[in-house]
């Protein structure tokens, strides 16, 4: 190829406009690479019979005037062909701006073109020929039906498509005038041709026939823009990779591990996971409720604590301003006590040996009431805001109030208060005592945990913020006795669990929603939770394992209030919904080991209470 | 039983089947890649019977779910026979790079006949050698499903066993992706995208073992960065 070295020097200038040649030129171009498709070209151009080198220049020279005249005339909003206009070279050195554009592209063309394009051109160059100069002259009639689709987009791409609209808008004059257009620019024209007769689509579809135009079928695939194509065409070549496949990635990122990710554990892995084995042993849990009752009136407010169960299997339940006493033994139902009408009923408690039941009032006033003769025994003052939980410890009757003070109370003496317990700024909702007296746990709503030991009041052993959201649920453990539970409000929705010797915190759950009660089973190692907003379920779950064994959606609105049967086989629990329901969740096997506290002489009367409850 | 009777028994596997099944190993794969290399805790996953082996699948919802979704993408493009390549990338979530690529190469022996014919023309001719997958073999003696069975488990063997020589990765930094190589005519939904191929830079390539169905075959490579 001894002509490719006279044309090198040219390379940068005539890169554009043979570019273009190498439309009409391709067959002769043997190799991909774009470099070396520029040089072709020009070779292919003076190879031509036709045209001697150095025509091709000449005449490139003047098409590049006539053509973007032509353009500007027509397209004069583009600034860089303004400056076109100038004189040729001017606007060769525009077109360096984007050489690898025109190159690409083209050599992409010709890349494929190879077997196909190669037959069209020439035959069609030949039969539509009449141009006195060049074959490709005669193409321009050809370019005349398809270059309409072209103009509207030219603006897309640059140098290349300019000349070719030029040379369009020439050739929609008389045809006489092509015979100054030069080869070349024909060419150029010609190739957008194919590349539009291909597609035979619209506009864009035609010019990204430049690129695609041999692929013939391929033209459907038309989304990236020219030149991404033509850089990804030339990537391909030069990687080996087929253009005919594409990279697809999944796009949505994958979800983030939640856990922590140790290497070490998968090495030494049981290949049976050990939980698996205790799935087919894990208890079996009633999920339907035993009993449904109503609970007209029941005020839906989370601090206060309106339902007890007896150790004498007696329900006491405050509504509004009555408390009502349902007998599981017998079914019955008694109204205790009616209040004032200027307050209401705001906490009930059965003292421990089920005979008395505390009543604490909206008006801060506390009392005790013998359920066997129906009636009161004493008031106890002291309180000047609502009394919204209480507890017993033997004669000693602990009460917190709104204010955030708890008292304790010997229900024996005439001067009732004998301790006073300031820990909490807000009210207080949550009070236990542990079954052997020796602890008490408030909690309140100003997020606070307070253990105090009985033999030292004055202030609290422990006081525990980790919790975020009023502390209502408290519960100690049964076989534990160190070891207490406390469940947050909405926000929190965490169970805490601690050692209430030490004053660490030992776990945590996030149940997901606000815990409203807590109840450790006698018998299995459980804890069941009832939850308000969102859930309103009840949760069952394992310790110290902490997994949750079931979840039985307990209730249409939050789930208030819960106490265990003395039996401790059946749970208890008042919600929103105004209904009292009785769940048999931590039934005993026949033939199990006993109970490990708590077990009343109700054993064996379950089946006996069930049948005869009857209420309203 | 008669030797020929054997024979007749020999179940061949379809196209259709055989994407079915190589669709399957890309699902296994993919859980066995996330689960050796530590992309998600161990504590994810949950054993299965499958090719004569315990495998480890997630059991992670949301996982289960991604893969599901790649593997539904997928299990279409297998039965159109639009696929060359299955990728999955690990990246680290730090840096972004690259850390190990995992290929598999599949090569359809019995293309529908139109595909290949527009395959051909459209290729031009200087590309037959710059692209060896696309070049038809004799598809091999049948195989029964047997055979094909144990070949998978020994992929599977050698993925597992290729962790003593890959190298750590950072555990709970990384990410994965996955990508296919897909035929440019083929159907792309819109969590699809198009992607670079996400080679690592300067990687160590490992072949592992390949198998092959009786109109499939799928060879395995792994890419890893060299510790520096």
């Amino acid at each position: 190829m001894a002509t490719a070295s006279v044309s090198t020097p040219l390379k940068s200038h005539h890169g554009i406009f043979s570019t273009r040649t190498a439309g009409g030129r391709i067959p002769l171009t043997p190799s991909p690479r774009t470099r070396t498709t520029s040089l072709a070209t020009n070779v292919s151009s003076t190879s031509s019979p036709f045209t001697p080198p150095r025509q091709t220049t000449e005449s490139t020279r003047i098409v590049s005037q006539s053509a973007f005249g032509n353009v500007t005339s027509y397209f004069s909003r583009s600034t860089s062909r303004n400056t076109y206009r100038d004189s040729p070279k001017s606007n060769i050195a525009k077109a360096k701006k984007s050489p690898k554009h025109l190159e690409l592209g083209v050599s992409d063309w010709t890349l494929t073109g190879t077997g196909t394009t190669v037959g069209q051109t020439p035959s069609k160059s030949a039969s539509r020929k009449k141009g006195p100069l060049r074959t490709r002259s005669g193409k321009t009639t050809v370019r005349l039906e398809a270059g309409d689709r072209f103009i509207p987009n030219r603006n897309a791409s640059e140098g290349i498509v300019t000349a070719g609209s030029g040379k369009l808008d020439e050739s929609h004059r008389p045809k006489a005038s092509n015979g100054e257009g030069s080869t070349v620019l024909a060419n150029a024209v010609s190739a957008f041709d194919l590349g539009g007769l291909a597609a035979e689509d619209d506009a864009t579809v035609a010019l990204e026939g430049l690129n695609l135009g041999d692929g013939d079928e391929t033209s459907s695939y038309t989304k990236p823009a020219p030149d991404t194509l033509a850089y990804e065409s030339s990537l391909a070549t030069a990687c080996g990779v087929s253009l005919n496949t594409r990279i697809l990635a999944f796009k949505p990122a994958p979800p983030e591990s939640s856990k922590p990710i140790d290497l070490r554990s998968q090495y030494n892995r049981p290949l049976k996971p050990a939980n698996a084995a205790s799935a087919q042993f894990r208890r079996r849990v009633l999920t339907a409720p035993e009993r449904v009752l109503d609970a007209p009136g029941l005020v839906d407010d989370y601090y206060l604590n309106l339902l007890d169960w007896s150790s004498g299997n007696q329900v006491a339940i405050g509504l509004e301003r009555n408390v009502y006493v349902w007998s599981a033994e017998s079914g019955t139902v008694s109204c205790l006590l009616e209040t004032a009408a200027d307050t209401y009923v705001s906490s009930v408690k059965w003292s421990g040996d089920g005979a008395y039941v505390g009543v604490g009032l909206g008006s801060g006033e506390v009392q005790i009431w013998d359920v066997e003769e129906g009636t009161k025994l004493r008031s106890m003052h002291g309180h000047d805001t609502r009394v919204g939980v209480m507890g017993w410890n033997k004669h000693i009757l602990s009460t917190g109030a709104r204010s955030g003070l708890v008292y304790n109370h010997d229900v024996r003496v005439a001067q009732h208060k004998v301790a006073e317990l300031v820990s909490h700024t807000s009210e207080v909702c949550g009070l236990e005592w542990r079954a052997d007296g020796a602890q008490l746990a408030t909690g309140g709503n100003d997020n606070l945990v307070s253990i105090w030991d009985a033999r030292s009041l004055g202030a609290p052993k422990f006081q525990k913020t980790n919790h975020r959201a009023a502390v209502k649920a408290l519960s100690w453990c049964p076989w534990q006795p160190n070891l207490l539970a406390t469940g947050g409000g909405s926000y929190d929705r965490h169970i805490h669990f601690w050692n209430t010797t030490t004053g660490a915190r030992t776990n945590s759950i996030d149940t997901g929603s606000q815990v409203t009660s807590l109840r450790w089973s006698n018998h299995y190692k459980e804890i069941v939770s009832s939850s308000g907003f969102p859930d309103n379920s009840l949760s069952i779950w394992s310790y110290p394992t902490l997994v949750r064994n079931v979840e039985i959606p307990a209730h249409e609105t939050r789930v208030l209030h819960s106490c265990l049967s003395p039996d401790g086989q059946m749970l208890a629990t008042a919600a929103a919904d105004e209904s009292l329901k009785f769940w048999k969740i931590f039934e005993k096997k026949p033939g199990s080991a006993s109970a490990i506290s708590r077990e009343g002489g109700v054993t064996g009367k379950g089946g006996d209470m069930v049948k005869q409850m009857t209420i309203r | 039983m008669s030797a020929e009777k054997d024979k007749s028994k020999v179940h061949k596997l379809s196209l259709k089947g055989s994407s079915k099944l190589i669709a399957e190993f890309f699902e296994y794969s993919i859980n066995t890649i996330l689960f050796q290399r530590g992309v998600y805790p161990a504590e994810d996953f949950t054993a299965v019977k499958k090719y004569g082996l315990n495998m480890l699948v997630t059991s992670d919802d949301q996982v289960k779910a991604y893969i599901k979704k790649i593997m539904s993408q997928l299990n279409k493009w297998m039965t159109g026979g639009k696929i060359s390549k299955l990728v999955v990338v690990i990246t680290s979530k730090e840096t972004g790079e690259h850390v190990e690529r995992w290929q598999f190469d599949v090569q359809i022996f019995n293309r529908p006949s139109k595909k290949a014919a527009s395959k051909d023309t459209s290729k031009p001719p200087d590309k037959e050698n710059a692209a060896p997958i696309d070049t038809p073999e004799p598809p091999p003696p049948e195989k029964t499903e047997k055979e094909i069975q144990l070949e998978i488990q020994s992929i599977f063997r050698q993925i597992t066993a290729s962790v003593t020589f890959l190298p750590q990765l950072d555990a709970g930094n990384c990410t994965f992706n996955v990508l296919v190589y897909a035929d440019a005519d083929s159907e792309v939904p819109m969590e699809w995208g198009d992607s670079d191929a996400k080679e690592i830079e300067n990687g160590e390539k490992v072949q592992l073992r390949s198998f092959s169905t009786s109109n499939h075959r799928v060879d395995t490579l792994v890419s890893y960065r060299l510790a520096d």
